[in-house]
């Protein structure tokens, strides 16, 4: 596509314009997407809790984040007078762009990624990594007590969890001999035995992928590790102050972050747009068609996981990170190197 | 040499990205303008709190465990940086990359051990 | 074309953070001027070819040193005044230190015009069809073995000191202790009486 822009438009005019269209291609989408699984969660939880969910504005209340999105946009934003101004809109602003941009690297098919870089797995590290200040800028400019403890809290606890998420991926690294995630996704075709594409059926890395999982909805904040927002102790906790578009970005940027942990679970784990097995007919299938399913498959765990399971204490959180979390890490990746140099390097 | 025009997308993302979320806060206020929704008052302005006014500065002293996480945190990190190359590069170097890098994980080891040993790790 | 103009808008953006940092009133905004600045160096180091070096840039000091120097900066009980105060009194020193400064990149402006020595070509030419960060572990674990292990070393002396200096024991808490917890089981905690009907329960 860029060539044919540019051919049209010249070289350099031709690849913006090309590269410009790849971009809104992926960040429009995105927002569809994030609006609909809001949608397909609440439905979830309803389903969960014996409810019927939204299902008036629209056919089944398919249009139901529409019209939240427009009743949003029309409320007041407020800036509370004690509030550093500038931050306290900016915070948003940064959550919801780094939420966007860590999707560049995403392979959405073969040869389908908008930047393919070599070192694509610590791009999203970084990228994510920036994510902790949406949430410590808005706590410190609001000027208020509670999002102040809340941001204190999910610095700490998203800090440690990127501990364990760093060790959980060198595993797959290792296998795969690459940062590329393109070169990660096509080391897992036929992984086992020729027959299954995708390393989380692997038993040395299964309880990677399981560890993997957990610690995404710790560094999302989701449920049941929502101590940030936990409403009986901090109210909204960072979102205290904000009302209106402003408090929906972040709304928007948390579900677009755990859409990019489904999607980056399903390309590490379970063999991103290849089929799930490595059997001819199924490569018939578009590959974008095995991703989404494979993240939408994540995000219903995710809300699973949301509608069922009690909210931990914070000292558990804790814990969980640095003391089970971190040490098993560790030992997985002395286990793996040495597997892999026993079978693949020695010779 | 890398080749940087992969890297070119990013930086027109990033550009898109910071367009679209700052429409997202700005166009919303200048919106509020327009239809009237936009009403300020002195209570409304005012930071939240359950009813009353703050009693105290809301940036408050904190406890000195969230420095200790930040601290431990920077170190792991590190200690992930240097993993990053030798996890690729596992082909090439061979067992004296291998034992390199147990012996640098022992290291490791005992420093998280001394820290769970004087309760570095706990909280209440 | 545009790798100038990427050039010239990273470095551009990269000075003006970084006197805004020192020129900030309020030390957190000191402190996400930084972090801007941070940014525009990993950029920076892009340009120049070194992608694991610019993503461990944003990983290591965006990610990890500067939620530090904000957690400290956010604490701090700020007197604007002792702060110009101080900003006098140590000019001169400030002054001397840039002027080594500038020395030092004269002279390396100068070694650098002068024509390279390729001392580090020489001894270990860089590859130029393996992506940087697989170059960087082909000699960093076996040529370099020592200093790589030395930095080890200092990460556990780092880490030893952080918790020497910070970590205070506090008494009267009760932590929850988990295998005890899962460990009890219903004889240690009840019992079973054939209570007699009119007399009290001994306890």
């Amino acid at each position: 596509m860029t060539a044919w822009f540019q051919t049209q438009l010249g070289d350099g005019l031709g690849w913006f314009v090309a590269n410009l269209i790849l971009v809104l291609a992926i960040a429009l989408p995105l927002m569809l997407a994030v609006a609909m699984i809001i949608y397909g969660e609440r439905r979830f939880w309803g389903a969960f809790a014996l409810r019927r969910g939204p299902n008036v504005v629209g056919p089944f209340g398919l249009l139901q984040s529409f019209a939240d999105g427009l009743k949003v946009a029309l409320q007041e934003i407020i800036v509370p007078s004690a509030a550093n101004k500038a931050l306290f809109l900016i915070a948003p602003i940064l959550t919801f762009t780094v939420a966007q941009i860590l999707w560049a690297v995403i392979p959405f098919g073969d040869k389908m990624v908008l930047s393919d870089i070599n070192v694509g797995l610590l791009y999203i590290l970084a990228a994510s990594s920036i994510g902790v200040y949406g949430v410590m800028i808005a706590g410190w400019s609001s000027n208020s007590k509670y999002p102040f403890y809340s941001a204190l809290r999910a610095a700490a606890q998203m800090v440690s969890y990127e501990v364990s998420i760093g060790f959980v991926l060198l595993g797959v690294v290792m296998f795969a001999g690459s940062f590329n995630l393109s070169e990660i996704v096509l080391a897992q075709k036929g992984h086992i035995f020729g027959l299954v594409n995708g390393f989380a059926l692997n038993p040395l890395i299964f309880p990677l992928s399981v560890i993997f999982m957990i610690s995404a909805m710790a560094e999302t904040g989701r449920a049941p590790f929502d101590l940030t927002e936990a409403e009986s102790e901090l109210v909204a906790g960072y979102q205290t102050e904000y009302s209106g578009m402003a408090f929906a970005l972040y709304w928007l940027g948390e579900y677009a972050n755990v859409l990019l942990m489904c999607a980056l679970n399903a390309t590490l784990f379970w063999g991103g747009w290849l089929p799930p097995i490595d059997w001819a007919p199924l490569y018939l299938v578009p590959g974008i068609i095995w991703l989404f399913a494979k993240i939408f498959l994540g995000f219903f765990i995710f809300s699973w996981v949301k509608a069922t399971v009690p909210r931990y204490r914070y000292d558990q959180v804790m814990r969980l990170g640095w003391k089970i979390f971190l040490p098993i890490s560790l030992i997985w990746i002395v286990l793996i190197s040495g597997y892999l140099m026993l079978t693949r390097y020695s010779a | 040499m890398v080749d940087l025009s992969e890297y070119l997308p990013i930086l027109l993302f990033l550009g898109v990205a910071l367009v679209l979320s700052s429409l997202f806060v700005f166009g919303p206020m200048a919106l509020n303008h327009v239809t009237g929704a936009y009403k300020p008052n002195a209570d409304k302005l005012a930071e939240y709190e359950c009813g009353f006014p703050a009693f105290e500065d809301a940036r408050a002293q904190f406890d000195v465990r969230f420095y200790l996480v930040a601290i431990l945190f920077i170190i792991f990190d590190l200690e992930a940086a240097f993993l990053y190359p030798w996890a690729v590069s596992l082909d090439k170097i061979g067992w004296t990359g291998w034992f390199a890098m147990m012996g640098f994980l022992v290291e490791l080891v005992i420093g998280f051990a001394y820290a769970w040993k004087k309760g570095a790790l706990e909280w209440e | 074309m545009i790798q100038a103009f990427a050039f010239y808008l990273f470095a551009t953006m990269l000075i003006a953070s970084a006197v805004l940092v020192i020129s900030a009133r309020n030390p957190v905004h000191s402190v996400l001027w930084l972090i801007l600045g941070f940014f525009n160096a990993a950029g920076l180091m892009l340009l120049l070819g070194a992608e694991f070096i610019a993503m461990l840039l944003v990983i290591v000091y965006v990610g990890a040193v500067a939620v530090l120097f904000l957690f400290v900066v956010m604490m701090l009980d700020i007197d604007f005044a002792e702060l110009r105060a101080g900003f006098v009194r140590y000019l001169p020193f400030g002054l001397l230190l840039a002027m080594v400064l500038a020395v030092e990149m004269i002279f390396a402006v100068g070694a650098w015009k002068a024509g390279s020595l390729e001392m580090a070509q020489r001894l270990v030419p860089i590859p130029s069809d393996v992506p940087n960060i697989e170059a960087i572990g082909d000699l960093l674990y076996t040529r370099y073995l020592y200093v790589f292990e030395g930095a080890g070393l200092v990460l556990l002396v780092a880490l030893i000191g952080a918790i020497v200096l910070t970590h205070r024991a506090r008494g009267g808490i009760r932590p929850q202790n988990i295998s005890e917890q899962v460990k009890r089981r219903p004889q240690d905690a009840t019992r079973n009486i054939d209570q007699p009907v009119g007399q009290g329960v001994e306890l």
